[in-house]
Parts: C-alpha cells; sequence; structure tokens
C-alpha cells in the first residue's frame, strides 16, 4: 500500500475512533452543554471530509470528469450549511464554545496523528 | 453602562468580521494554490489522478478546518462572548 491510501485509511479511520472516545469522555466527564459541543462539533468535521473525499473522488477521476461547477457548487452548500449548524448552535447557546473547538479538532487531530506516525516511520526506516 | 455594553459589542463585531476576513482570504489563497498544483498534476498525469486527490484531500481538509476555527472564533464573539458582562462592567468602572 503505498504513502497516500495508508494515509488516508489511517486519518478515516482515527477520525471516527477520536470522535467517539472525545464523545464518550465528554459524556462521562463534563457537563452536558460541553459533551454536546464534542458531539455537534466532532460529527461536523468528520461528516464534511467524507463528503469532501466523495466530492473529490467523484469527479477528479479521469474515467468521469465533471464539470467544476459541479465541485464548486457542492463544496460552498456543505460550507454553508456547517456554517449554518455552527451559527445556531453558539448564537442559540446550545453547546459550550470551548467544547465546540475541541469537536471541530477532530479532524486536525487525526491528520498530526497520522504525520506523526509517518515521521516515526520514516525515522525508524532510515535507523535501520 | 449600556454605551460601553454597546462599545465592547461594536468592538467585538468588528473583530469578528475582520478575524473571519482575514481567516478567509488566508484560506482562499492555501485552498486555490493546492487545487492549482493538483490539478495542473492531473492534467500532466491522469493515472496518478488517485494519488493527488487523496494527498489533496487531506490538504484540503487540514486548510478548510482552519477557516472553520475562524468561523466559530468570530461567532463566538458576537454571540457567546465568555466574559461579555464582565469586561462590559470594567468599562463602565473604568470611566
Amino acid at each position: 500500500m503505498n504513502i497516500q491510501e495508508r494515509l488516508l485509511k489511517f486519518v478515516t479511520l482515527t477520525n471516527w475512533i477520536l470522535f467517539i472516545t472525545a464523545s464518550i469522555a465528554g459524556l462521562i466527564m463534563s457537563p452536558p452543554d460541553f459533551s454536546r459541543g464534542i458531539i455537534f462539533g466532532g460529527l461536523i468535521v468528520t461528516v464534511n471530509f467524507h463528503l469532501l473525499y466523495r466530492t473529490l473522488k467523484k469527479n477528479l477521476s479521469p474515467s468521469h470528469l465533471t464539470s467544476h461547477n459541479v465541485i464548486l457548487a457542492k463544496y460552498y452548500v456543505r460550507f454553508f450549511i456547517s456554517g449554518l449548524i455552527i451559527f445556531f448552535l453558539i448564537s442559540n447557546h446550545y453547546v459550550n464554545p470551548i467544547g465546540l473547538f475541541i469537536g471541530l479538532s477532530v479532524v486536525v487531530a487525526s491528520i498530526m496523528l497520522a504525520t506523526m506516525v509517518e515521521f516515526k516511520k520514516l525515522f525508524f526506516k532510515e535507523a535501520v | 453602562m449600556e454605551q460601553f455594553a454597546l462599545q465592547f459589542f461594536i468592538a467585538c463585531v468588528t473583530a469578528a468580521g475582520f478575524g473571519i476576513a482575514i481567516a478567509a482570504f488566508g484560506c482562499g489563497l492555501g485552498q486555490g494554490m493546492g487545487l492549482k498544483a493538483a490539478v495542473e498534476g492531473i492534467a500532466r498525469n491522469p493515472e496518478s489522478s488517485g494519488k493527488v486527490t487523496v494527498t489533496m484531500l487531506i490538504g484540503l481538509a487540514m486548510i478548510e478546518s482552519l477557516c472553520i476555527y475562524a468561523l466559530v472564533i468570530s461567532l463566538i464573539l458576537i454571540y457567546a462572548h465568555p466574559q461579555a458582562a464582565a469586561i462590559a462592567g470594567l468599562f463602565a468602572k473604568g470611566h
């Protein structure tokens, strides 16, 4: 398996693992609005990541290249919907902002983790 | 007191506006550059489409999350500032 596929698999899996772990930890250890923030934030970014993957995979494979307008429209619709959800969550005080921030960091954390694992592999390979 | 609270609110809204504007500007540039390079790569070597798309996906997700962070901070500044009442009170005491 090449590095790109490995990274994607790792990030996709780690996204869900981190999201579930953070949600359970939030539900056990923090007040309800904080855990709601983690759950909603994590869901928004994880679903966003999957939708972005589907859009790019569908539209950038040479066998069925579609119009760039389709990619742009999908991108903006996705971004608008996530922005709207975050707006409603914050303006109606349904979630704790810090919890939401932690939830939104799930994808970034898993990408960082994947990078660190790859770095580790690289150094380990060089040492051997 | 209301006047100072209003001043504080105006400052928050201005900061939120500048914050999201700068973030969108930077993220737009970053995503545009990434996309340009990826599409050029696919155009030169269509077989590498899968590899390029995966790498670009991870990069785009990273950049996009930065813009969402800025959006969250801006919305917090406008709608859910944790210390809004305390800071408005300090304004009032200071004058």
